[in-house]
């Protein structure tokens, strides 16, 4: 036994705050992993996550569920894996599935994470996202990268009035700040 | 008697009484009720003093165009100077207190610059204050400061919260008159999404304030109506109370909405939110503004717009005047006398400088033809106006018409440059018009009620047809074509007395006529002499007479005389409004280290970094001051072992088959052929050879490198990489990922920093000097299992470490090591001591690393390879930059060792005068070294390295030191390395 033990605290863990009929909380346990798709590689890579996941990678701006996980591309080369899990070892897990055909890099910690439901979530997000959120524009499962209040984030809908938002964790006070001023704002 | 001057009708709520005070003086109104319309309502005229002559001055418009009618709103915090009235919603307990006058409202002191007014004429700054030179900043500004101006700041902190957002659609319609409903209406029943805005409280525009029918419905209602069929519609989105301020690029426009102006009290929402607008197609409705006849004394309350008299009378039921003459050019004028014979009010005359028959017939209403208004009297409100053929008609209100101008002024957001029409005598929008843009109804030019009607709809139509949405409405709206002839007339020549063109700033007829005289030829010239349509109004009712005016004095025509440029804001926008939400501690994002919990605890105080709040050092009790601090930090890294929080470096994941190859080209030295387990130090050069970063890069794996930047360059370095991935060798396969955040990393220095390890690092990795060198990494566990990375580097010089473990555990981590290093007497240390450490070892900081120095300069020249390709080092090789009497980076100590070395002295060879041909070099980073008891510092210095032992003069005429320094090597600690070796 260790001498000494380390206990993790992610930086917004435990935030859950409702405005209206809108809840803002930090899910726990969020796991991310970066895929990278080796140049020349990509077709054994689609096909490893195919086998691994039993969907194949959307396109990107998109998401998919599968496999007990989210998979968001971001980039033709790049995707993003979302699941719950609370060991910081996300990238073997990955890796069980994937094998070597991918390029696998642990982003759990270098994100903090908001999941903002409920009816006025466009409404609040309307004074922060740049990004035009109308279904027809942005249906559940879309995904973007953008800035809010100069704040690098992901954007993704995973349903009608449900939004996960990602952004750096080393600002997640301003960023917290910043989402929870527009449900304030127009709750 | 409450509200004398209401008269029936019109789209207040009698029902809702609401009370108010001006000045002090409690008054009523109704909901619906401007402040402005309520003030008429109470028969308040004298509303404000203008702003250089302090002459009376009352409600001169109905809408954003009012130059006069500015108050104070609101006391206290929320006191906001320079509000219109006729913008100002009326609510229950609003306060509005008169501008710019000393003494009371009706007995302002400052009056008498009126009196001295043939000596204060256009220019008489410029003319006046000239003498003594000296006397300009002390004595005259300040005087004229606090003369002039109008409303003033409350000075405390504004209260309210503000907002902004974004916003996107189809086709934005800005304007909400006939023209503009018409265009919504047309494209939300097509199915396209449509934002309409308005900066009124209650849409309709001119439909309001006249009694035109549409659909054989008074127009107002058809208005309501079509308002509520749109705010039914899923895609479409009614924005009152906004006014689209700008027209920017790729349909972008800006919004200003107020959310709360017309309530007592906010409620802790945003009182106005700043909108960013992306539409794909905008339909420009803004309608049109009417605008005077100048004339002498035209300036007094009861003066006003003819349109804005049907507005008071129709809209808000007050008439303005108990005995009224209306002065008009146009037949519009004559709508105003039909619409105040029909509500009661005595209607003198109309005043028509045609010689023509009337319009329209109004019974027992006395024309008087082919006659003009030359001056009035009534120095606090109008008495009576004279006329050209001097009879003189007793009236309190005087409507004037000189026509209507249509509201372009978004239309020329982009250089758009108006075209004049000859049949309306207006500047109507002409190309370019900003990108997506179509104009209809009186902003267009076309000023019938029909023809704006159709003309919104068919615009709106052809806009989104644009975008593949077909018409879905059956039938045009039904309404009729109102006579509008207009003849010029812009001012009364025979006036002798002071006839006012811009209300606002109070530039006169004369003022245009001298500033000719004295040669201004062009209209921007006139603009800025004059100072004509500068003010919070732009001149919107004074800018078209004015240039007419000028037009006549060159022989020009108005086309041929031009416009001033328009530019955003179309109205004003406020401050706080700009500023959003940013502001106090949230004025800019900031980033934690992970330990900042265990700092804030343990005594840190904090730095600004970038975004970044680090460490600068930790306070322990006793100590008297931040050197104390210091000392003590940096003593202890060299004599036991510190811990530093150096999460901020930028870390970048990089995997790929061509990750080494990748390597060797963005840094200037060969990592391609680094092991897997170690670290090396890169440079990284800029194209033209100039050094930009620095940092270590660690091989973790056969296909992956871990690399560091430094804290500011962190993003630079990451975008650079990317864009050499994607653009300059996209056929590496290499991929970059941003791990900054994600893992905590600290460096443990001093000789018993292993030691400290030891009872960290789980047992099974081995850490003693053959197993785990200088240079060595490797992915470790920590505490029973935790993944962590061990880096052994050193930026102290000491033997020393950096271990990282992901971010969640950084606080832990950083309490554990602290935990962990008491037997060794074990300290945090902040940037402070860390950065005495690198001067003491000689390592370079962004103050060497500075955009102006080369690998050469700071002694690392042969780390730039030639064997190759790199970027930057082809450039890097250029003569000048490799001179052999180029300046170097060394060491510098004081001769005389109590005195402290000052950053930013230059360098003097001993003998020679200290200026700029002496110039040898500088001093870059300066320390008190508690470990050598004195001040060291770096510096660039010519030839350096062939100077050790030479005194030279460090010069400091900005701090105005000078002291001798002696060069020595840059490494005033363990210069052989063998502390980081052992």
């Amino acid at each position: 036994m260790a001498e000494y033990t380390l206990t993790p605290a992610p930086p917004l863990a435990g935030t859950d705050e409702s405005f209206g009929a809108m809840r803002l909380t930090a899910p726990a346990d969020l796991t991310i992993v970066n895929i990278a798709l080796p140049l020349g590689g990509e077709a054994a890579a689609l096909a490893a996550i195919k086998a691994g996941y039993g969907a194949d990678l959307p396109e990107p701006g998109a998401s998919v569920l599968a496999g007990g996980a989210r998979l968001i591309r971001l980039a033709p080369d790049q995707a993003f894996v979302l699941f719950t899990h609370a060991a910081p070892d996300g990238e073997r897990v990955v890796a069980d599935k994937l094998g070597d055909a991918v390029y696998l890099t642990d982003q759990s910690d270098t994100w903090c994470a908001l999941s903002l439901t409920g009816p006025g979530a466009r409404a609040a997000l309307e004074r922060i996202c740049p990004i035009d959120l109308h279904p027809d524009a942005f249906a559940v499962g879309h995904a973007a990268r953008t800035v809010m209040e100069h704040l690098g984030t992901i954007v993704l809908r995973t349903d009608a009035d449900s939004y996960l938002l990602l952004s750096a964790s080393s600002s997640a006070g301003s960023f917290l700040h910043a989402v929870e001023t527009s449900c304030r704002n127009v709750s | 008697m409450k509200q004398p001057n209401r008269v029936e009708g019109g789209l207040i709520d009698r029902a809702t009484e609401l009370k108010f005070t001006f000045n002090g003086k409690s008054m009523t109104g109704h909901a619906g009720d401007t402040l402005a319309s309520a003030l008429l309502a109470n028969g308040q005229r004298l509303v404000g003093r203008s702003f250089k002559y302090h002459r009376p001055r009352g409600i001169f418009t109905a809408g954003s165009e009012e130059p006069n009618a500015l108050v104070h709103l609101r006391s206290g915090a929320r006191q906001e100077p320079n509000t219109r009235a006729t913008m100002a919603e009326l609510f229950d307990g609003l306060t509005a207190t008169s501008q710019n006058h000393r003494g009371s409202l009706e007995f302002d002191l400052m009056a008498a610059t009126d009196w001295l007014s043939p000596f204060l004429s256009a220019g008489f700054y410029y003319k006046t204050f000239m003498w003594p030179k000296s006397f300009w900043e002390k004595v005259y500004e300040p005087a004229i400061r606090a003369s002039a101006g109008l409303g003033r700041l409350s000075m405390q902190d504004d209260p309210d919260q503000y907002d902004k957002g974004f916003l996107h659609c189809d086709l934005l319609v800005i304007g909400a008159g006939p023209a503009g409903i018409s265009a919504a209406l047309a494209a939300g029943r097509a199915g396209a999404r449509v934002i309409i805005a308005d900066e009124d409280f209650l849409p309709g525009g001119r439909l309001n304030a006249e009694t035109l029918e549409v659909d054989g419905k008074p127009g107002a209602l058809w208005a309501a109506q079509a308002m509520a069929e749109l705010g039914a519609m899923d895609n479409v989105r009614i924005l009152t109370r906004t006014t689209i301020y700008g027209a920017y690029d790729h349909g972008i426009y800006g919004a200003l909405e107020r959310c709360t102006d017309h309530l007592a009290d906010p409620g802790g929402k945003p009182r106005q939110i700043l909108w960013r607008i992306y539409s794909k197609r905008a339909v420009l409705a803004a309608g049109g503004t009417e605008r005077p006849i100048a004339f002498g004394n035209n300036d007094r309350p009861g003066v006003m717009l003819a349109g804005a008299v049907r507005a008071y009378v129709n809209r808000f039921g007050v008439a303005p005047g108990r005995e009224v003459a209306v002065f008009t050019n146009n037949d519009d004028g004559w709508h105003t006398a039909a619409d105040l014979l029909a509500k009661g009010v005595r209607v003198r005359a109309v005043i028509d400088s045609r010689d023509r028959a009337a319009p329209v017939t109004l019974p027992d209403l006395r024309h008087i033809r082919g006659a003009a208004v030359v001056d009035t009297t009534g120095r606090k409100g109008l008495k009576s106006v004279t006329l050209t053929d001097g009879q003189v008609l007793p009236v309190d209100c005087l409507a004037v018409s000189g026509g209507w101008n249509p509201n372009v002024h978004l239309t020329c957001h982009q250089r758009g440059k108006p075209e004049w029409r000859d049949d309306i005598a207006a500047f109507v929008p002409a190309g370019p018009l900003p990108p997506g843009m179509a104009v209809a109804g009186a902003a267009s030019g076309t000023l019938t009620l029909a023809a704006a009607l159709a003309e919104g709809r068919e615009t709106a139509e052809a806009q989104i047809g644009d975008l593949g949405f077909s018409s879905a409405q059956a039938e045009p709206h039904r309404a009729e074509d109102e006579p509008r002839e207009c003849a010029p007339f812009w001012y009364v020549g025979e006036s002798r007395k002071r006839a006012w063109l811009d209300l606002q700033n109070d530039v006169t007829v004369k003022d245009v006529k001298l500033s000719h005289r004295e040669g201004f030829r062009s209209v921007e010239h006139l603009k800025r002499y004059t100072t004509l349509g500068m003010a919070t109004d732009q001149g919107k009712t004074a800018n078209i007479p004015a240039l007419a005016i000028m037009a006549d004095c060159t022989g020009k025509t108005i086309p041929e005389t031009g416009t001033t440029v328009f530019r955003p804001p179309y109205t004003p926008v406020p401050m706080g409004a700009l500023a959003g939400r940013a502001r106090g501690k949230d004025f800019r994002p900031y980033r934690l280290t992970p330990s900042h919990d265990w700092a804030t605890r343990n005594g840190a105080s904090f730095v600004t970094v970038g975004n970044w709040l680090r460490a600068e050092w930790y306070t322990r009790p006793g100590e008297q001051g931040w050197r104390d601090s210091v000392d003590r930090e940096a003593k202890t890294v060299r004599e036991a072992v510190g811990i530093c929080d150096v999460t901020t470096l930028g870390k970048i994941d990089i995997k790929g088959r061509d990750a080494g190859e990748f390597l060797n080209k963005v840094y200037a030295n060969t990592f391609s052929t680094l092991k897997v387990g170690k670290v090396r130090y890169g440079l990284m050069l800029r194209e033209d050879g100039i050094c930009y970063d620095d940092g270590t890069t660690a091989r973790l794996g056969e296909n992956h490198y871990v690399m560091t930047t430094t804290t500011a360059n962190a993003v630079l370095v990451f975008r650079r990489m990317e864009f050499a991935r994607q653009c300059l060798w996209p056929d590496m396969d290499v991929h970059l990922i941003s791990t900054t955040d994600g893992w905590a990393q600290f460096a443990v220095a001093g000789p018993k920093s292993r030691e400290l390890l030891r009872k960290v690092v789980d047992a099974e990795f081995d850490l003693s000097n053959e197993a785990f060198p200088f240079m060595g990494c490797g992915e470790i566990t920590v505490c029973g299992g935790t993944p962590a990375r061990l880096f052994r580097i050193s930026f102290s010089g000491e033997l020393a470490f950096e271990i990282a473990v992901p971010a969640r555990y950084g606080n832990s981590m950083m309490e554990v090591l602290n935990k962990a290093g008491e037997e060794f007497g074990a300290t945090p240390y902040g940037t402070e001591a860390l950065s005495v450490l690198r001067i003491e070892k000689g390592h370079a900081a962004g103050n060497e690393l500075n955009g102006q120095t080369t690998a050469h300069n700071i002694g690392l020249g042969k780390m730039v390879s030639q064997k190759k390709e790199c970027i930057g080092n082809v450039l890097s090789q250029r003569p000048e930059l490799i001179r052999d009497d180029a300046i170097r980076l060394v060491g510098f100590r004081p001769v005389d060792r109590d005195r402290k070395l000052v950053a930013g002295s230059h360098f003097i060879t001993q003998g020679e005068t200290a200026n700029m041909d002496n110039d040898q070099g500088w001093m870059t980073s300066v320390a008190y070294s508690p470990n050598l008891g004195h001040s060291v510092g770096l510096g660039f210095i010519k030839r350096g390295h062939e100077r050790m032992g030479e005194i030279v003069r460090a010069v400091s005429p900005v701090q105005g030191q000078e002291m001798e320094v002696e060069i020595v090597s840059a490494h005033f600690i363990d210069p052989e390395g063998e502390r980081l070796r052992g």
